[in-house]
């Protein structure tokens, strides 16, 4: 009897054998679904320093002693919220930060409601950023101090850098876009024709769940579908549902963004390109990349489909600094803070870059790229191989 | 010739007739109000007697006109004088009609035309792709033709309230045009994978090499079906929908607010988001320019 070309007999086994794992592990995620759970998000002491308006200023009890003279400023994005870098125990960036001995503090952008839709990137960056960098000078009775930014956060410490270079002693810069004139992320090919005007103006702020469901539209295979097919295949695994509940938590936790800086950011910076070309003006000023002399540490994702590469990478070409540094990561937009493997990375190695510039004994004179493995290339081009990996988070 | 006027039974006598039972009839229903209201069990207090005087008043005086009305229409001369004049109706009613017919013609023939204008501007749509193509020509119908309508100018005292609420059906239905072609493009990513999925598990079997368990067919279609949306998100026909569908539903929400704001909630003792707007605006300037009075 000659040989079946497909054997049925085996598919059909390993389907009534799935079958029945699938069962079994239906009754177990019941039970993990029905018992506490512990899905707390930002846990990490901090006490409330500053507040105006909206805006509070969070800064972290030390669990080791502070090794640094300079305290570091966090900026996240007006985009989601910072808990993302304090996302749990064991895989937060901050706690990383606390016992590397770095005085951390982190704005708290709030949640922005109708009366504070005329606020402009200036107000933010003018206004809220610099009245708490003050705060912090004269708290410590210092200078300068360490400013980070992530994301849009990154932008406005780079605008803030660039107009107040005189408060700064060093800039890292994560995931942060500069140069919106590239074809990798579709986030900058969608907004290049967008309405900003028309949008603005008919919703006042710019409801985050709008923007969020933006984002999942960048990838529904992964974002949509494949990520609850993973989560319905682990939810026996309670610590695997405990992290996908607190990523939930965290993602769909979406402040709307103030109307004003919207419409600037997404006309100057994304259809125009501005920034990058040192022609964006701010508070009546023009943000001079060539001012930030400051040492720069740029953080990017190779696979990072909501800023690419190619719209990280330029800054350190364009600044007036001569210490800079570009870190191409193997991972994506999130996962640059979240995944483990970045985490034993990540936080150490700022914290290390940090320490050799705190003083002002050493002058460092290095212009250098770090890539992990294969990094993209400088130069713009229409590729989209970016676009085709999957999200990493 | 006066005898044979009185003797004959046509239809001035009937129509005569006719009339004196009216009058009768409501000369009875007034007295029998005027009666009521005389013989009330309870006698009302000044106010309400002076109400109850004026509608009886009110009503007695209508009941004289129509009397004195009917009085003369039921005077015989009157009668054959109207029905005399009857043989010119029939040229009156033919005018009217003609010219009301004429007119409906006319219109008619209008609406033809934009019918064949509807069928002009969806000639170049075959129906290969019906699903595609029915919201094509739904949304090219709707935008060319039928949106008209909704711009016929409101009249009267409701006229601006008309005007909001039409206003806020048109944005809807536009909305809701470019929504479905949005929603359609989405869903082209999920058709074409699953037609590629056979195509290859098709292949396989014939090969011999189908995997044996089920989640590498999932794997093979999420990916399929990735690579297609990364195509899709990238074409200039994806952006165009996706700013089309964002800018109508900007409109709509604008036209929705309006409706709400103007008409109903400008009735009710609450600030609108106008008003609160203009506040907010105000209080945002005043602060900008005491902090920058602080600074110095």
């Amino acid at each position: 009897m000659a040989q079946p070309k497909i054997s049925v007999d085996l598919i059909l086994s390993k389907l009534a054998e799935e079958a029945e794992k699938a069962g079994e592990s239906a009754q177990k995620a019941s039970d993990v679904l029905l018992e506490p759970l512990e899905t707390d998000i930002a846990v990490t002491p901090y006490d409330v320093v500053y507040e105006e308006d909206r805006v509070k200023l969070k800064h972290y009890k030390p669990t080791v002693d502070v090794q640094l003279k300079r305290p570091l400023l966090v900026v996240y994005a007006l985009i989601n919220r910072e808990t993302m870098l304090d996302l749990q125990p064991g895989r937060s960036v901050v706690q990383n930060f606390l016992q590397d001995g770095i005085d951390v503090y982190m704005i708290d952008w709030g949640y922005p409601a109708r009366k504070d839709k005329y606020l402009t990137i200036d107000d933010h960056v003018n206004g809220y950023m610099d009245n708490i960098v003050n705060f912090i000078l004269d708290k410590h009775n210092l200078d300068k101090i360490h400013l980070m930014g992530i994301c849009m956060g990154g932008t406005f410490c780079v605008i803030y850098s660039a107009l107040h270079p005189e408060k700064i002693k060093t800039l890292v810069t994560t995931v942060t876009p500069t140069n919106f004139d590239t074809d990798q992320g579709l986030l900058h090919i969608w907004m290049r024709d967008m309405d900003t005007d028309h949008i603005v103006d008919t919703y006042g702020n710019i409801p985050g769940d709008i923007m969020n469901l933006g984002f999942l539209l960048l990838n529904p295979a992964r974002l949509m579908i494949d990520k609850y097919v993973g989560f319905i295949e682990n939810m026996a695994n309670k610590k695997f549902v405990e992290n996908f509940v607190r990523m939930e938590k965290w993602i769909f936790d979406s402040p709307d963004v103030p109307g004003e800086t919207f419409r600037q950011f997404i006309r100057d910076c994304y259809q125009k390109n501005l920034l990058i070309q040192s022609k964006m003006e701010v508070g009546g000023k023009r943000v001079d990349l060539k001012k930030i002399t400051m040492p720069l540490l740029n953080y990017y994702g190779k696979y990072d489909h909501l800023v690419p590469p190619e719209a990280c990478e330029l800054l350190t070409s364009r600044v007036g600094s001569k210490d800079v540094e570009d870190i191409c990561l193997d991972t994506g937009h999130i996962g640059i803070y979240v995944s483990s493997k970045c985490q034993r990375e990540f936080a150490p190695r700022i914290a290390r870059w940090l320490k050799e510039r705190d003083e002002d004994k050493k002058k460092h004179k290095t212009k250098k790229t770090t890539r992990k493995k294969r990094a993209p290339k400088k130069t713009p081009k229409k590729a989209t191989s970016s676009l085709k990996r999957k999200k990493d988070t | 010739m006066d005898d044979n006027k009185k003797n004959r039974i046509g239809p001035e006598t009937f129509f005569s007739d006719w009339m004196k039972i009216s009058m009768k009839f409501w000369e009875s229903t007034a007295s029998m109000w005027s009666g009521f209201n005389t013989t009330g069990e309870s006698k009302p207090d000044s106010a309400q007697d002076e109400k109850t005087s004026r509608i009886q008043r009110s009503w007695e005086s209508t009941q004289k006109t129509l009397k004195a009305w009917s009085q003369v229409v039921s005077e015989p001369e009157t009668i054959e004088a109207l029905f005399e004049g009857a043989g010119i109706f029939p040229d009156f009613f033919l005018k009217i009609v003609q010219t009301g017919l004429n007119r409906f013609v006319h219109l008619q023939q209008q609406w033809l035309q934009r019918a064949g204008k509807v069928q002009e501007s969806t000639k170049s749509y075959t129906f290969e792709n019906i699903d595609e193509d029915t919201i094509k020509v739904w949304t090219k119908l709707y935008e060319t033709e039928l949106r008209k309508i909704f711009n016929i100018p409101q009249l009267g005292l409701t006229r601006f309230y008309q005007e909001k609420m039409i206003r806020s059906v048109d944005k809807f239905n536009l909305f809701q045009s470019s929504l479905t072609e949005f929603l359609r493009m989405l869903s082209l990513p999920m058709e074409k994978s699953l037609q590629i999925l056979q195509e290859k598990l098709t292949e396989m079997a014939d090969k011999g090499n189908l995997p044996e368990d089920s989640k590498s067919y999932y794997q093979m279609w999420i990916k399929i079906l990735e690579g297609h949306y990364m195509t899709l998100f990238q074409s200039s026909e994806y952006t165009k929908t996706l700013n089309k569908t964002l800018h109508s539903m900007s409109e709509f929400s604008e036209a929705k607010k309006e409706l709400l704001q103007d008409t109903l909630l400008y009735m009710l003792p609450v600030p609108t988001q106008k008003e609160m707007d203009e506040l907010y605006k105000e209080i945002y300037l005043l602060k900008k320019r005491i902090k920058e009075l602080e600074k110095r």
